[in-house]
Formats: C-alpha cells, sequence, structure tokens
C-alpha cells in the first residue's frame, strides 16, 4: 500500500462521518443537537488527519504500521458511527438511569480502539516522526487548553452559554483537528 | 549539526531509502539528518557511523555556537 491509497480509507472515513452527520440532523428529529455536531467535527477531524498525513513524514512510517493503523481508525470511527445512532435511538425510549448511562457510554468503546491505534502508531514510528508527534500532541493540547481556559472565563461572566455536555463532547475532535494541523506545520520543518 | 551521510551514502552508491532501511528509520529521517534539520540520537548516529565503518566523529561535525 503506497502513501496515497494509505490515506484514502480516512478521507473515505471523513466523507461517511460527513454524511452520518446529515443523517442523524434528518432521520432522527429528537436527537439533541449537539449530536450532528459532534459527528461533523469529528468528520473534520479525521479530514484534518488524512491531510496532515500527506504532509508530514509519517509517509514514511513502515506499511504495516500505516496499514494497521488505517484500518484501526477505520473500524473504530465506523463502529463509533454506528453505536452512536444506536445510541440516540435507544436513549429515546429507555428511562432506567443505569440501562441510560450504559447506553450513552456505547460509542465510547470504539473511541478508545481508536486511541490505542494512536498509541501503537507513534510507536511504532521512527525518532524523527515521534518527535514531530510529540511536538504535535503537546501543541494541541496547549491550544485546547488554553482556547477551554478562555472560554471558562467567558462562560463564567455569563457571556457565552455553551451546554456543559457539548463542551465536554468536543474535547476529543477539538485535540485530533489540532493536532493534525500541528503535525502538518512541524513536520514542514523537517522537510 | 553538519554531517557526511550524504557524502558516505552517496559513495556506496544507496538511495535515501534503501539507507533508511538499513538502519530502520525512515527516508525523509535521512534526508532531514542530510539536510542538517535533524540531529539524530545517539543510538541512530552510532548505528549509522557502523553502518559507514567509519569513526561517528568523522561523520557528524559539531559546530559550538558562539
Amino acid at each position: 500500500m503506497d502513501a496515497s491509497s494509505a490515506r484514502f480509507p480516512l478521507r473515505v472515513v471523513s466523507v461517511l462521518l460527513l454524511a452520518a452527520a446529515i443523517a442523524v440532523r434528518l432521520l432522527v428529529p429528537t436527537a439533541p443537537e449537539w449530536a450532528s455536531g459532534l459527528i461533523l467535527l469529528s468528520a473534520v477531524a479525521v479530514g484534518v488527519m488524512a491531510m496532515s498525513r500527506r504532509a508530514t513524514a509519517c509517509d514514511g512510517a513502515p506499511r504495516a504500521l500505516q496499514r494497521r493503523y488505517t484500518r484501526d481508525v477505520l473500524l473504530g470511527m465506523g463502529a463509533y458511527t454506528v453505536l452512536l445512532f444506536v445510541s440516540l435511538l435507544l436513549l429515546r425510549s429507555v428511562e432506567a438511569p443505569a440501562l441510560r448511562a450504559l447506553i450513552a457510554l456505547l460509542p465510547v468503546a470504539p473511541i478508545a480502539l481508536v486511541l490505542r491505534a494512536m498509541v501503537h502508531f507513534i510507536r511504532g514510528v521512527d525518532e524523527l516522526q515521534q518527535r514531530i508527534e510529540f511536538e504535535a500532541v503537546c501543541i494541541a493540547a496547549a491550544l485546547v487548553a488554553f482556547a477551554y481556559m478562555t472560554a471558562g472565563f467567558l462562560q463564567a461572566a455569563r457571556v457565552i452559554d455553551v451546554p456543559a455536555s457539548a463542551a465536554m463532547l468536543w474535547v476529543f475532535p477539538l485535540l485530533c483537528g489540532t493536532y493534525g494541523i500541528a503535525k502538518a506545520v512541524i513536520a514542514r520543518r523537517y522537510r | 549539526m553538519k554531517s557526511r551521510v550524504r557524502e558516505l551514502r552517496e559513495a556506496c552508491g544507496w538511495s535515501q531509502a534503501q539507507l533508511g532501511t538499513r538502519l530502520d528509520v525512515s527516508r525523509q529521517t535521512i534526508n532531514a539528518i542530510e539536510t542538517g534539520k535533524y540531529d539524530p540520537s545517539l543510538p541512530l548516529a552510532f548505528r549509522i557511523a557502523r553502518e559507514f565503518a567509519e569513526p561517528i566523529e568523522s561523520i557528524f561535525l559539531f559546530e559550538d555556537v558562539p
């Protein structure tokens, strides 16, 4: 598998997530507004990750590692989209708190698999790529924390009013998107 | 840090990708070392020296910044 075909499934995942966001909006009218927004943000995050791989040295990662990473992200994000649908549909009819908690957490499991795939990928690449990943993760974490702290002050001053659930759910997609952009910028230094 | 990696690699007739495979790193890493954009770790520097059968200090030329 060459670099371009390795990127292809991530782009497909991004498009599928985009379609899922539209489908949730149209087919599940009772779904909370954040649901389609979250899927849309996930689509953007995966899209940015796919684009950043073009600009970074990870094109030079071992092919088996790239293949495994792409496969795991593909499976994880696919399962996430399906389970989010299932979760939203089931939450409409289930009232028992314990069961609602279990159903609400369904989409979390595949995200954990995606995180595991990211850790495996970072551990498997060479030292230059690890440095790029490390810098990108640090910068993304700092930027997202900074953005949240800024928003937190505005929220505390009642200037903005972002629902807590939406704010918490957007942390991971924001982190992925910022990480992808940071990686593309940092990798340019070593080209 | 300047290095003679490119000169030694070309003398051996290897491409960047071939040297990368021999050292178990990516072609991009070899390119970054050759262009002085990335200083390799000590273990990688030793592997490079062993690959070219040269002392490490004859491959990597340290320049003290005043």
